[in-house]
């Protein structure tokens, strides 16, 4: 039996961390697996730095993922992704979106933005494996430019390391989106989904 | 398939839930029938939740205009024997501070619950106030779940204990129960209703000095029933280990730490544990069980030593030698999590640490400099941004009248707006909390001479605005208070509220004017206006703040939010504005200076409009020196 599973998904507010992680609890649940999950909301749609955790596992308890035990960190966008290395341990599996989303403070001059070079190099001294995409991209050719948040979900399952089944996850994407809108959202995840497979071959 | 509804009178299936969602269905499975709640991080979505199975359910419920008046709502229904309960933030419990001192005299007669979600690490909050203080004070029993199934559980059996004890109960969530997730059994919704009916009975309900005396001792016996009775309940659990050195006692959500730090130091069994879930009053027989086995005690709990001190009282009064840590090893500041009880766990045993936490914090304090600040902002087409602009201008000009080094002062308070303190605004002097705006304003006009100019929302001003406005006429304080009417409480997630014309679960009813009330205040300079109209509003301000008494401006517009909500579902389509390149200067960044818009943008040198995030406010346009900013 699956002792813990720890996935970590950063981002910014309004690219939809929420949900990812509403989904994947769902469908662990359909699943019959334990899950504890936790995320700050109030400022999150306000374009602060945002981050949700959710565990999977019959050994899980806390809401929150212990130093260093992160097994999946899915990150939207780079420098959320940078912002939880402590996290990370070498063996955590670190998907991230290359669109940068630059905070204002930037343009003011009060802060900076890193390149991407460092970004990645600071990653891959912890992590051994960083699967990279441009999410915005597959979103735009699933047909709509909001769904990156299915095709980084789509690229956190193509690692095949999370302890869902696809089928579960893919109903509850199914149930969860208006008839309307499902299609071009599992299309998005599909996408992610290949990519992630692609870059592992 | 479809996923099943909160509501769902499914007992013993399996559901993915918010922690509040589970606190929301906990009431519902107790047959609660009166709800009500003021709006606040990290509780919003109890109340949320039970508004849309209002009808179903028959549940009254509602917003109230502040938690003093929900508490009272719920009281009242109390003594009239139906169930009921309140829920707040932990600051919100403060305004209900009055009614729930003297609540405890008058007890329970159905079952009354207050929730009081508390925000460790003050992650949407001015303070990291600790409310099992509160409750101590007012003789209250706290309930405090260790997980979110245990919210729901814990909410659903506080209703029955209420009336069991004929005493109100506290429900002590914290941020990661409340927005915590997790897989919820849940249990059967009780389907009974029962009418409300009010027994005149001035015994217990009318206090005066005489009932006070009266009812104080009677609080007190129900009080010392409820402390012999928390041994027994599920929600405190001994465990002990055979011939164990070291015992923890966890209060709360700390319990899972708990249980987590002990399966990564591999010490199972090695340790006996107390599971805490009524911090107040403590389960005396349990803990002295515990004292009395070990040799060493770390009591395990987030924020005040609460449970620290009353078991070091209970170990001297039974002088059992035993040494207590607890927040000597346990921080005292923020959340706790499973890393900070192990670390204390490896402090209290031989154990080696399960990972090299040096290495860790090494990796985040390197990359950390190259992190750029994301702090919450202004959404785009906020009108906030427009209203402090116009403020700050204003205000800054008739500043030199008083003299060249004079500065405008801005008391702020509780909301969206408090985000104007940031860069580039800046128009945010204090922020204490609702309400405080204008009452600090009142006291700044008597020591300093200077333009003072509040301001506060809508939902705000209604909560805790209108007695410090009517000081302010009253005493005379020369001030100018900007109301920022944007016809929501934004920030906590749109509730509506006395101003909006619609309550909790739908209803037409009565809007209330800000204006009319500033008026009735007896504010002689009241006026309305449109902070997209950056000109006039300015102007306006420059006028109230040059008015000899106190002031009133009413800026009115709709949340960005909300209106692109509400244009969507109108089939409008929001026409943004771009930059024309051969007018922009590229260089006097105006647009980003003054305004700070997160849909301005700068690439490759060029300043440009995201035309994804504009929402065709026009605020850049009026700001732009060099008229470059265009609408498609």
């Amino acid at each position: 039996m699956l002792k813990e599973f720890n996935v970590l998904i950063t981002g910014v507010g309004g690219q939809g961390v929420i949900l990812m992680s509403e989904l994947l609890g769902k469908a662990a649940v359909r699943d019959d697996l334990k899950v504890r999950g936790s995320e700050v909301l109030g400022m999150a749609v306000r374009g602060g730095s945002v981050s949700s955790t959710i565990r999977i596992g019959s050994e899980v308890y806390g809401p929150l993922i212990p130093t260093g035990k992160c097994h999946l960190l899915i990150g939207m966008e780079p420098a959320e992704a940078l912002r939880h290395i402590a996290c990370l341990s070498p063996s955590s599996l670190v998907v991230l979106n290359l669109r940068k989303i630059v905070p204002f403070t930037v343009l003011l001059g009060k802060s900076k933005y890193p390149s991407l070079d460092e970004i990645m190099e600071k990653l891959s001294t912890v992590s051994s494996q960083v699967i990279r995409l441009d999410a915005a991209q597959l979103a735009e050719e699933a047909g709509s430019p909001i769904t990156a948040n299915m095709v980084m979900l789509g690229a956190a399952f193509g690692t095949g390391q999370i302890p869902i089944k696809l089928e579960t996850l893919k109903a509850v994407l199914q149930a969860h989106f208006p008839t309307k809108l499902a299609p071009v959202n599992i299309k998005a995840f599909d996408l992610g989904y290949h990519a992630c497979q692609q870059s592992l071959k | 398939m479809k996923e099943l509804a909160i509501s769902a009178d499914a007992p013993g299936e399996k559901l993915f839930m918010l922690g509040n969602e589970a606190i929301a269905r906990g009431a519902m499975e107790a047959g609660v029938q009166v709800a009500a709640a003021y709006p606040g991080t990290p509780s919003s979505e109890i109340l949320e939740n039970l508004a849309r199975v209002a009808p179903k359910f028959s549940i009254y419920v509602e917003w109230s205009t502040n938690e003093k008046v929900a508490f009272e709502v719920a009281l009242a229904a109390s003594i009239c024997g139906v169930r009921a309960m309140a829920s707040m933030k932990h600051v919100g419990v403060n305004v209900a501070h009055d009614p729930l001192m003297t609540a405890s005299y008058i007890g329970a007669k159905g079952g009354l619950v207050l929730l009081s979600a508390d925000d460790p690490w003050a992650w949407s909050s001015q303070n990291e106030q600790d409310n099992r203080y509160i409750a101590e004070q007012g003789y209250i029993p706290i309930l405090e779940p260790s997980s979110v199934q245990e919210a729901k559980d814990m909410m659903a059996d506080a209703f029955r204990l209420s009336e069991e004890f004929k005493h109100l109960f506290m429900v002590r969530s914290v941020t990661r129960i409340s927005h915590g997730r997790s897989d919820v059994v849940l249990g059967e919704i009780a389907k009974k209703r029962r009418k409300g009916a009010f027994a005149k009975d001035r015994s217990w309900l009318v206090y005066t000095p005489v009932e006070a005396r009266r009812n104080r001792p009677l609080m007190i016996e129900r009080f010392e029933r409820i402390r012999r009775a928390v041994n027994t309940l599920p929600y405190n659990q001994l465990k002990l280990a055979d011939g164990a050195r070291l015992g923890i006692i966890a209060c709360g959500l700390s319990y899972s730490y708990t249980l987590e730090a002990i399966k990564w130091l591999e010490l199972d069994d090695k340790i006996s544990v107390l599971k805490i879930g009524t911090p107040h009053p403590l389960p005396q027989e349990l803990v002295k069980r515990l004292l009395k086995s070990v040799d060493e005690i770390l009591v395990v709990e987030e924020l005040e030593p609460f449970v620290e001190n009353h078991v070091k009282a209970i170990a001297g009064e039974a002088n059992i030698p035993v040494r207590i840590h607890g927040k000597d090893l346990i921080p005292l500041i923020g959340e706790l999590s499973t890393r900070k009880v192990t670390e204390a766990i490896i402090r209290l045993t031989s154990a080696k640490p399960p990972v090299n936490f040096s290495e860790q914090d090494r990796l985040g304090e390197e990359s950390a400099p190259l992190l750029p600040w994301r702090p919450p902002t202004l959404c785009p087409g906020c009108a906030h941004r427009a209203s402090l602009y116009a403020i700050k201008s204003a205000a800054q000009k008739v500043a030199r009248d008083y003299g060249k080094d004079t500065e405008p002062i801005y008391p702020g308070d509780i909301g969206c707006y408090t985000l104007g303190y940031l860069p580039p605004l800046e128009a945010v002097d204090t922020t204490i909390c609702m309400g405080a705006s204008i009452g600090i304003a009142n006291g700044l006009a008597h020591v300093v001479e200077a333009p003072i100019i509040a301001h506060l929302g809508d939902s705000t001003f209604f909560h805790a605005g209108i007695p410090p406005l009517i000081n302010a006429v009253y005493n005379k304080a020369n001030i100018t208070v900007a109301i920022l009417d944007n016809s929501a409480t934004a920030m906590t997630g749109f509730q509506p509220h006395p101003g909006t014309g619609h309550t909790a679960t739908g209803e037409e009813t009565t809007p209330i004017k800000a204006e009319d009330i500033a008026r009735a205040c007896g504010v002689k300079f009241v006026e309305v206006i449109d902070p997209f109209d950056l000109k006039k509003a300015a102007d306006t301000v420059e006028r109230a703040i040059r008015f000899d008494g106190p002031s009133v401006i009413v800026f009115r517009r709709l949340c960005a939010i909300m209106e692109q909500r509400e244009k969507k579902q109108r089939g409008e389509k929001t026409v943004p504005y771009y930059i024309d390149q051969e007018k922009c200067s590229a260089k006097c960044d105006a647009c980003i200076k003054l305004l700070g818009c997160p849909a301005i943008m700068r690439e490759n040198g060029k300043t440009t409009i995201d035309s994804s995030l504009c929402t065709g406010c026009g605020i850049c346009a009026q700001v732009c020196p060099y008229n470059a900013i265009l609408q498609e």
